[in-house]
């Protein structure tokens, strides 16, 4: 008889972003924030706060008297850097903590990460875990939002995040490396390019990398705009109107060709029988699926190759962590008794 | 069960294997394809590395691989049963002084011990591999970074009508980042954002702190006024002077360079790599080739320097791949004008983007070490 599962076990999913973090427990608790960690500079900076370590906005916001890391920049742990490894250490505990997880309770932790850190910094990310939980999996975002849809054949996820867009295709198994690919024109080079355009076109007025940030994760939209962008930019001091509805449609459509490049390449290496099938069931999770008119733009834009269907997800900030914790609670009691 | 249900439970068992570190087989629909097998054959070869490393260590006796057939990369050209015979052979193992002038068709690497030259003879292995190291350990590049030469207090070399090469360079190096990165495959990362004074250690410092893979240091170059109305176009990497122009040249963009005597022997020892060198070289051919043809567009008169090897402190210190391209002359007045506009400068940072991608995709098409077995197997069944 195979062991059975513990029924005081807490399971946890995590979803390990560049931009946020989002845990999710079989409690009942789901949380997020930002993946910045900082720790104070000094004691003086160690005396106001009252805290060892500072995350997410908290952090961002205090970011001048702290040592502030924003670990899995580009989607990969900044390697050689110990502060980076300490920080994703530090924001795992963070988020374990969010739980509300009873001193005594056993810990089961499935941990989705950016598909190119699980390739690059997959025993770090192990290492860090392990300090907080004895029951441990780590697998790609992309396959832990694939899990919690049950998109688990003949589909393809992609991941639009801050660091990397994920590419993944599933057919029944975890992917291997050749169903995977990951771009780095992600919602950080959309912002970039967004700021660049701006500050040009508007030098009088200031704008900062935060800034377009929030303005694209409010307005952002991609193909025919239905209504004009307007935004408060700083000039001299006083707030001034400015319509960016231009520059924000070339900033979020500036990866686009990229995503229906590497789409379309990767369903082609896929066996041939089965690539219709992967084609109408392309699924866009992530940040950066919240772009306006996304689905309808990939689709359109596919039409001239081999047409896709797309579909953005309705709850991309909780996805990949449900996925994660539904792949933790399924596991079976054999499996984890040796994990 | 349904078909659902089945397919879960096995992904939840590749899940679990995964991270159990327990090799999968036969689990997914599709048997690990050219990648995978590619990648185990780059460990099997850093194995035997290590192994000989080891042997070399513990027992003092040092060994030369030669190559049997000097046609070609024979040894990389067996399947997976005669590798295993290979290593399995007591010849390849060889650890008495016995072995001289062995061969068989299982051993393509000729295995000899030679106690009476203490030196060891890995080049000779190296040069036998007959691919490039970075093919043969799949490495990849990811992070380039470009560095704009000079900045801040040292303007580098200032034209007539006043223009000056940190000012050319920035704008270069950052046209070229805003490329590189619309390829949407490449972290590209600047060691100065700004007009700010950085120091050549600075800049190595910043390439290795960010791992980079590939180092672009750009530059503009400036001749003595009696050879005002020339204009060349001339790309390094790093490597003895081949002439006084070039040592004279090294010495200028080395000025200033922070590093200490200690910091020098310490990079000293790193010339010989053979890795850096020959991607280095492969790297320069493909920048100059493309940059020196598209701005001959530009300027008949354009006279093509070639590629060439200097001694550039930065170049040295770097770990990766590196080159110095020097654009062109901003001693001569027609090109200085060229260089002030900002078109100009776009189209330099296109050709020089066009010889790296090319460079790059020229890397991933070479025929690899797998691709050249799996020919050599092919052949044997006809």
């Amino acid at each position: 008889m195979s062991p059975s599962k513990k029924d005081d076990m807490l399971y946890i999913g995590i979803d390990l972003g560049t931009s946020r973090s989002v845990v999710s427990a079989s409690n009942g608790n789901r949380k997020w924030v930002e993946s910045y960690v900082g720790w104070p500079k000094d004691f003086v900076a160690k005396k106001m706060f009252g805290k060892r370590v500072l995350f997410g906005s908290e952090a961002l916001e205090h970011r001048l008297a702290l040592n502030l890391s924003r670990p899995l920049q580009n989607g990969v742990l900044k390697e050689g850097t110990e502060q980076d490894g300490a920080a994703v250490e530090e924001l795992i505990g963070h988020l374990i903590g969010m739980a509300d997880v009873d001193a005594d309770r056993e810990v089961c932790v499935a941990v989705g990460v950016p598909a190119e850190a699980l390739k690059v910094n997959k025993i770090a990310i192990k290492n860090a875990i392990a300090n907080h939980a004895k029951k441990l999996m780590v697998v790609s975002e992309p396959f832990s939002v694939a899990y919690g849809l049950g998109a688990l054949d003949n589909s393809m996820i992609i991941d639009i995040g801050a660091g990397t867009v994920d590419f993944c295709i599933m057919h029944g198994t975890v992917p291997l490396e050749e169903d995977q690919r990951s771009l780095l024109m992600a919602g950080d080079y959309v912002d970039k390019q967004l700021l660049k355009m701006l500050s040009e076109k508007h030098p009088e007025a200031d704008f900062s990398l935060n800034m377009v940030r929030r303005m694209k994760e409010k307005h952002g939209f991609v193909g025919a705009s239905k209504r004009r962008v307007k935004i408060e930019a700083p000039v001299d001091g006083i707030f001034t109107e400015f319509d960016i509805t231009e520059e924000m449609r070339k900033a979020c459509e500036s990866p686009m060709p990229a995503i229906v490049e590497t789409t379309i390449g990767l369903i082609a290496g896929f066996d041939p029988e089965f690539q219709e099938n992967v084609r109408n069931n392309i699924i866009v999770a992530g940040g950066g699926s919240q772009i306006s008119g996304l689905d309808t733009y990939l689709t359109e834009s596919t039409k001239q190759f081999e047409p896709c269907t797309f579909t953005c997800i309705s709850d991309p900030l909780y996805a990949g962590a449900d996925g994660a914790l539904e792949l933790a609670n399924d596991m079976p009691g054999e499996f984890l008794e040796k994990l | 069960m349904s078909r659902q249900s089945k397919i879960k439970k096995q992904v939840l068992r590749s899940v679990y294997e995964d991270n159990a570190g327990i090799q999968r087989t036969g689990l997914g629909k599709r048997q690990p394809r050219a990648m995978e097998t590619e990648h185990r054959t780059a460990s099997r070869s850093m194995t035997i590395l290590i192994v000989l490393l080891g042997i070399t260590a513990l027992t003092g006796i040092n060994f030369r691989l030669i190559k049997v057939d000097s046609s070609g990369p024979v040894a990389m050209q067996m399947d997976d049963r005669q590798f295993q015979q290979y290593l399995n052979n007591p010849l390849f193992w060889a650890s008495s002084h016995e072995g001289d002038n062995v061969s068989s068709d299982l051993d393509p690497f000729h295995v000899s011990v030679d106690d009476e030259n203490s030196l060891v003879h890995y080049e000779d292995m190296i040069a036998g591999l007959g691919v490039p190291m970075a093919e043969l350990f799949s490495l990849k590049v990811r992070t380039i970074v470009i560095d704009p030469g000079h900045g801040g207090i040292d303007p580098g070399a200032t034209g007539r009508q006043g223009l000056m090469e940190k000012d050319v360079a920035l704008d270069i190096a950052k046209k070229l980042q805003d490329k590189l990165e619309k390829t949407g495959n490449y972290r590209v990362i600047l060691t100065r954002e700004e007009d700010k004074k950085v120091y050549l250690k600075e800049r190595v410092a910043f390439a290795k702190d960010i791992r980079a893979d590939l180092f672009i240091s750009i530059h503009i170059n400036s001749l003595p006024e009696e050879a005002a109305d020339l204009n060349y176009v001339e790309t390094y990497y790093f490597g003895p002077h081949t002439d006084k122009r070039s040592l004279e040249l090294a010495q200028k963009e080395n000025h200033d360079s922070d590093f200490a005597m200690g910091d020098f022997r310490e990079i000293i020892a790193k010339i010989g790599d053979t890795l850096k060198t020959e991607e280095s070289r492969d790297l320069a051919n493909a920048i100059h080739r493309r940059l020196y043809s598209g701005l001959r567009s530009h300027n008949n008169e354009l006279i093509d320097a070639g590629t060439k090897t200097g001694p550039y402190m930065v170049l040295l210190g770097v770990e990766v791949p590196s080159v110095l391209v020097e654009i062109s002359c901003i001693s001569n007045i027609a090109e200085e004008t060229r260089l002030s506009k900002p078109r100009y400068r776009d189209s330099v940072a296109a050709f020089l983007k066009t010889g790296i991608v090319e460079y790059l995709e020229h890397r991933g098409n070479r025929r690899s070490i797998i691709g050249g077995r799996a020919e050599y197997v092919a052949k044997q069944e006809r």
